[in-house]
């Protein structure tokens, strides 16, 4: 008896049940999603994933969907969003890291940790209802009247809720993520690189260029992480993109991400019968390569970091 | 000759990127000062024009109140939820970094903070909404719940890998069983990051919008009275709003998001200040 009194271990015994929770949790969103989607999947098949075609109907025989569209177009506006930040996070990390006055490094970080919290339904506001007006006018319609022979711009900006302004505002939402990966990853670099660097030396832009071939792994999986985040980022996005079924690359045309998809249609799908399934279809694509893509993008900065302090 | 020549090269080349990366730098942080100031250019008028009754009235009222009480509550409900499940979740990955189940819990953590969060709205969607009949304040908060946890769980762990071993070693020492060790020497030691950790959690999930648009349902003429009864909270109402075609509704959109950002600066900033030495230059 006293034995076991003593390998008890109370510890144990108050966090398991939390951690179960947790784990619970995980197991039973993934098991949902799987079941939640199944009556679509086995109807539609592989076209759910494929085809672009949305038929919603009150007789059931007469539904078809599929999501070929919003897949796209989740893909589609991160990968603008990543375009569009890459630039701008590596220069900002860089410059609070080395170049800013003392004065301002403090301010610059404290902006950076505004912009990463700020609520997402700000963003949406702006974006809505400022940003997609300017860039409309100034950005969308010069490039369209001047340049609409690029099959990229040929679309006719009309409403100016298009795949390019969803690309930017996600952009503009996951720079200081992908700036605060990147800052802790140059931080981390020995300083005695640097003063390497400067001993040989080399001019400031020539001593950064070689210490950003050191992070490139960091850099990397950092914008594979903001890619994560941006695909799976909701509210923002379907106020600015648009909301309609295009698969096509032009940057004007309207479009749908999965998350705006869900967000917009999962209201009313229960009237039919075969459209919250396929909601929840969407939902499941979303969660497998936001999944992957996280798995990638944390393994490669684990690997990195223990590279780096060994 | 040709030496000073491209000795001029190099320091152009610096003296370009300086610039560059100087300009590149103002034009990541030009859209926060733009969404702030134009928030404030069109909240204000809005909120002048109807005064205290702006954030106290139901909505036909011209107001927002049951929005920014519905707010408090969730956080509130989801605080009660979240944290005890996170603060324990978040020790234990501390307590074995080691093992299989720490690195699995501390994996699955970060995975969670990185979740799309539609995808959390929708699941409690399929599993309380739907068997229950109605959207409801309950749901909304296990929703948000889910949300929370990881973001307490990992500052948990992390504030208290940060204090130094010794203290642990002490506690054991004197004869502490491993719950005393954790629980009050750890803990109290860690105070600051985990509390830290559950403000910048709050924080989080009250601007939270994805989740709650198919749980929380949304209620804007009177104030909630029941856990099991739709909910409203701001920024629903707000993207509900936004949504609308009419200008009328815009203004009060502006209206609502300019008290929120008054909100969320107010309870972010000075946590962040708080942490001033912490930060790594």
């Amino acid at each position: 008896m006293n034995k076991i009194l003593k390998n008890f271990d109370g510890f144990k015994l108050i966090t398991t049940p939390a951690i179960t929770v947790v784990f619970l949790l995980f197991a039973s969103m993934l098991v949902f999603y799987f079941i939640s989607s199944y009556p679509a999947i086995e109807r539609y098949g592989i076209d759910l994933f494929i085809r672009n075609v949305w038929i919603a109907a009150e007789e059931a025989s007469k539904e078809v969907y599929g999501l070929a569209a919003p897949i796209w177009g989740s893909i589609y506006t991160s990968i603008i969003a990543i375009i569009f930040a890459v630039p701008l996070s590596i220069a900002y990390a860089i410059y609070v890291n080395d170049y800013a006055p003392q004065k301002l490094k403090y301010p610059l970080i404290i902006i950076s940790d505004i912009m990463a919290g700020l609520p997402t339904i700000i963003y949406g506001i702006w974006g809505a209802l400022i940003l997609v007006p300017l860039l409309r006018d100034h950005v969308m319609k010069f490039l369209y009247e001047n340049f609409s022979f690029i099959p990229l711009f040929s679309y006719p900006p009309i409403t100016g809720y298009c795949y390019l302004s969803a690309g930017i505002l996600l952009g503009i939402m996951v720079i200081p993520f992908a700036t605060a990966i990147i800052r802790e990853a140059y931080a981390m670099i020995p300083t005695v690189y640097k003063e390497g660097l400067y001993a040989l030396g080399a001019t400031r832009y020539e001593a950064t260029k070689v210490l950003i071939g050191y992070i490139k792994p960091a850099i990397l999986s950092g914008f594979i992480l903001a890619f994560g985040r941006a695909l799976g980022e909701t509210v923002a996005v379907s106020l600015v993109i648009g909301n309609s079924f295009n698969l096509t690359y032009e940057l004007f045309a309207p479009g749908y991400t999965i998350s705006s998809l869900i967000a917009n249609q999962f209201g009313n799908a229960p009237i039919y019968q075969y459209m919250t399934p396929t909601l929840y279809a969407g939902g499941l694509v979303l969660f497998l390569i936001g999944l992957v893509v996280n798995i990638i993008g944390l393994y490669y900065l684990k690997r990195w970091r223990s590279h780096v302090s060994h | 000759m040709f030496h000073t020549e491209y000795k001029k090269l190099r320091v152009l080349k610096e003296k370009v990127f300086l610039f560059t990366i100087g300009a590149l730098t103002l034009l990541a942080i030009l859209p926060l000062f733009h969404i702030i100031i134009s928030i404030f250019l069109k909240g204000v008028p809005v909120i002048a024009e109807r005064g205290l009754s702006f954030i106290t009235e139901t909505f036909s009222n011209g107001g927002i109140g049951p929005a920014i009480i519905g707010t408090l509550i969730l956080t509130f409900i989801t605080t009660i939820i979240g944290v005890p499940l996170a603060f324990l979740a978040g020790t234990y990955a501390y307590e074995f970094p080691e093992s299989f189940v720490g690195r699995a819990t501390k994996v699955l953590l970060q995975i969670m903070l990185e979740f799309p969060t539609i995808l959390v709205g929708t699941f409690i969607a399929g599993v309380v909404v739907f068997p229950m009949g109605t959207y409801s304040a309950l749901a909304g908060a296990l929703a948000l719940a889910i949300i929370l946890m990881p973001y307490v769980a990992i500052y948990t762990e992390e504030a208290m890998a940060e204090i130094p071993k010794i203290y642990k070693e002490g506690g054991y020492a004197l004869g502490c069983t491993r719950t005393q060790v954790i629980f009050k020497v750890i803990t109290k030691m860690a105070k600051k990051g985990i509390l830290t950790g559950v403000l910048i959690g709050m924080a989080k999930v009250a601007g939270e919008t994805a989740p709650l648009l198919y749980t929380a349902g949304g209620l804007y003429e009177s104030y909630p009275t029941s856990l099991f009864e739709p909910i409203g909270a701001l920024p629903l109402l707000i993207y509900n709003l936004v949504q609308s075609p009419s200008p009328e509704d815009h203004k009060m959109a502006w209206g609502a998001a300019l008290v929120m950002l008054i909100i969320f600066l107010g309870i972010f900033v000075p946590i962040r200040y708080s942490l001033k030495k912490d930060i790594k230059i």
